[in-house]
This record gives C-alpha cells, sequence and structure tokens, in this order.
C-alpha cells in the first residue's frame, strides 16, 4: 500500500523534476471546462492527492479504534474534509472527552479555515458567481487545494479557474475517502513504524506544503514564528485559545517583516 | 471512550455525533468566510495579513501535531519526529523544492529511527 503511493508519487516527480516546471501553464485558454476540470484532477493526481489521501489513511484507524462505523470515517474525511478536526474528533472520542469539549475544541483547530478561505475565494470569483457555488467551493478549501490554489490559480484564466479547483479538489477528496476506508481496516495490522510514519504524514504534508508556496521573507516569518509560538502558546495559553493567540502575533509580526523588506 | 448521548443514542449516533461535533464546528468558519469575502480585492493589503495569518495558523498545526501527536505516533521519540520535519524543510531548501523527495526523506528519517531508536 505504501509503495503504490510511493511509485506513483516519484512519477509525479520525474514529471515535474523542479519548481520552475511546476509553475508552468496547466491549461490552455482555449480549453473547454471538462477538459480544464481532468488538468486539475491530473495535476492533482500528480502527487497532492496521493500524499492528503495516506494522511488521511490514519483516520480510518482512530475511528476503528473508538469503534465507530466504517462509513462513520469516510463521511468525516468528505463532509469534515480537515485532518486535524477528524483527528481530534476521533482521538478525543478515544480519550472520553465532553462532547461539548470535543465541539469547542474543533471550532478552534478549524478557525484557520477562516483566514484560508477569505483568502482564496477572491481568486475563484467572478462576477454574478452565485452564493451557493461559493458555498460548495469553500467546502473545499483545506491545506492541499490552498497552498496549491495559492500557487497554481493565479496564471489560469478567470472563467477556468472554478473547474479546475473543482477538479483538483474533488480528485484529492476521492483518493482520500478511499484512503480512510482502507486505513479503517488495514493500518492496525501494520508494524508500529509503519502506522506512526502514516500518522506523521499529515505534519509532514502540511510543513511541505506550505514550504512550496513560500514566496517572501513575510511569509517564511509567518511559517517559523508560528512553528515557534504554538508550542510555546500551548504551554502558558492553553484552554483552546492558544493556536489563534499565536496565529494572529505570528500573521501580524510577519505582515511587518515583509513589509519592512519591500521598503527596504 | 466518550458515550452517546442519551436521547439521542441509536444506530445512527456516531453519524449524528459527527455531524453536530465535527462538521458544524469545521464548516461554519467556511460559511462565514463566504459572506467575509465579498467585495475583498484579490491583492488588498488586508489580504496579505489574512495569509499570513492563515500561514502561521497551519505551521501552529504543524507544530502542536508532533509536540502532542495522536495515536501511535505518541510512542515515536520526539527528537525523531522533530528530525524527520527538519528533513522535509532541508530536502525543500536544498532540492528546489521538489515535495516529493522531502516527503519521502521525512518519512525515511522517522521509520528509520523508529527503528534504530525503538518506540517509547
Amino acid at each position: 500500500m505504501d509503495d503504490r503511493g510511493k511509485g506513483s508519487g516519484c512519477a509525479g516527480a520525474r514529471t515535474r523534476p523542479s519548481r520552475p516546471a511546476d509553475d508552468r501553464m496547466s491549461v490552455s485558454a482555449d480549453w473547454s471546462w471538462q477538459r480544464v476540470a481532468l488538468a486539475g484532477a491530473r495535476d492533482a493526481l500528480s502527487l497532492p492527492a496521493w500524499i492528503v489521501g495516506f494522511g488521511l489513511v490514519g483516520i480510518g484507524s482512530l475511528a476503528h479504534d473508538v469503534g465507530y462505523p466504517v462509513g462513520s470515517a469516510v463521511l468525516s474525511t468528505i463532509l469534515v474534509w480537515a485532518g486535524p478536526s477528524q483527528v481530534l474528533f476521533f482521538a478525543s472520542i478515544a480519550a472520553g472527552a465532553a462532547w461539548s469539549a470535543i465541539a469547542i475544541a474543533i471550532a478552534f483547530a478549524s478557525l484557520r479555515f477562516l483566514p484560508m478561505t477569505v483568502a482564496i475565494l477572491p481568486l475563484l470569483r467572478r462576477p454574478g458567481q452565485s452564493v451557493w457555488l461559493q458555498l460548495l467551493l469553500s467546502h473545499y478549501v483545506a491545506v492541499t487545494a490552498w497552498t496549491e490554489g495559492l500557487r497554481r490559480l493565479p496564471p489560469i484564466p478567470l472563467r477556468q479557474r472554478v473547474p479546475y479547483f473543482l477538479g483538483f479538489a474533488n480528485a484529492c477528496m476521492t483518493v482520500s475517502a478511499l484512503g480512510t476506508f482502507a486505513g479503517y481496516y488495514l493500518l492496525g495490522t501494520l508494524p508500529l513504524p509503519f502506522a506512526a510514519g502514516l500518522l506523521c504524514l499529515t505534519p509532514i504534508f502540511f510543513l511541505v506544503s506550505l514550504t512550496a508556496g513560500l514566496r517572501h521573507r513575510g511569509d517564511v516569518a509567518a511559517l517559523v514564528l508560528g512553528l515557534v509560538l504554538a508550542p510555546l502558546c500551548e504551554r502558558f495559553i492553553g484552554g483552546g485559545f492558544d493556536l489563534i493567540v499565536a496565529g494572529l502575533i505570528a500573521g501580524t509580526v510577519a505582515v511587518f517583516v515583509g513589509k519592512r523588506r519591500k521598503a527596504a | 471512550m466518550t458515550q452517546p448521548i442519551a436521547w439521542l443514542d441509536g444506530p445512527h449516533w456516531p453519524y449524528l455525533a459527527l455531524i453536530l461535533f465535527a462538521v458544524l464546528p469545521t464548516e461554519i468558519w467556511r460559511w462565514l468566510a463566504v459572506a467575509f469575502a465579498r467585495g475583498l480585492d484579490a491583492d488588498s493589503a488586508l489580504l496579505d495579513w489574512v495569509r499570513a495569518v492563515a500561514t502561521a495558523l497551519l505551521a501552529g498545526i504543524v507544530a502542536k501535531l508532533v509536540v502532542s501527536p495522536p495515536g501511535v505516533l505518541a510512542q515515536v521519540p520526539v527528537l525523531v519526529r522533530v528530525a524527520a520535519l527538519a528533513a522535509a524543510v532541508a530536502v525543500m531548501a536544498l532540492s528546489r523544492r521538489r515535495m516529493m523527495l522531502a516527503v519521502l526523506m521525512a518519512e525515511a528519517v522517522l521509520i528509520g529511527g523508529v527503528w534504530l531508536f525503538g518506540a517509547i
């Protein structure tokens, strides 16, 4: 199972040897929306979809551990579509937390979707677009679609961005639903190093995606400060507020670091 | 184990719990964002700040998952977990951002580290 993901990923790495090649136009302006959506799906399957998919294999095993049905694990991937929220949900049930505490912890951990979605929607917006379409688009916002979208959408013609984004995100979601399903039955049978390796794929992939999207000094500052401040705030603030406090401080300082660089 | 809420319990409880306590608290922020994003310009200064906060929040999630990890990952020594992430960043910096190589290197460090140093 692990080999399959690595194999396909290596194929992706071969066809996209470096970042400049990665940033080339992946669609042509005269393509129909179906072809653009397929191009989005193809770009997702070249690597990102497999990593999210393997990253969510662990969710299946966490759901299995608390005796919840496989359907709830797969639905959590499709409807929640946020690894940390899903980890919190099943791991908190295993730990015996109160339902209210679980919901509050997930709400705080998911606050990041507010700035993330606000940042990406203007790239996808067109005049006359319905609110329902925007709500649908917002559901797919998670680390992969966000970091990859901010990087890949700007060079794409405006009217092709929505089909590209939906093709990309749905390919990621389909692979991930299959990964969660497989993890429900398989992960318990894996030796510890591999089970731990699959669970660690989520933070590794988050960090690699963030690193791939860095554009200037301000981005680097946000990343480094976030990494350092979150555990410090967890230690000294706690109570669920720690992550958002760390994010606000780190993000605000990072904007000033980026600004000073621009002025200099 | 958290027990189901008695008067809502039944065969559909896991799905109901998922909707109420996981889907809603996550999805609400995406919906609110749709309202906030209306009329925002794609390259305004406010969005620069929003993007920086989002980047820092994601980095914070990474740090939290490594410092207090879920499931069997907690049995991996913390130094091995940190070394795996450091390896990913190093490969990204040195290989012109080859993502697959970075992920594979991090996984190799993690799995190799567990083999070398054992689990806790």
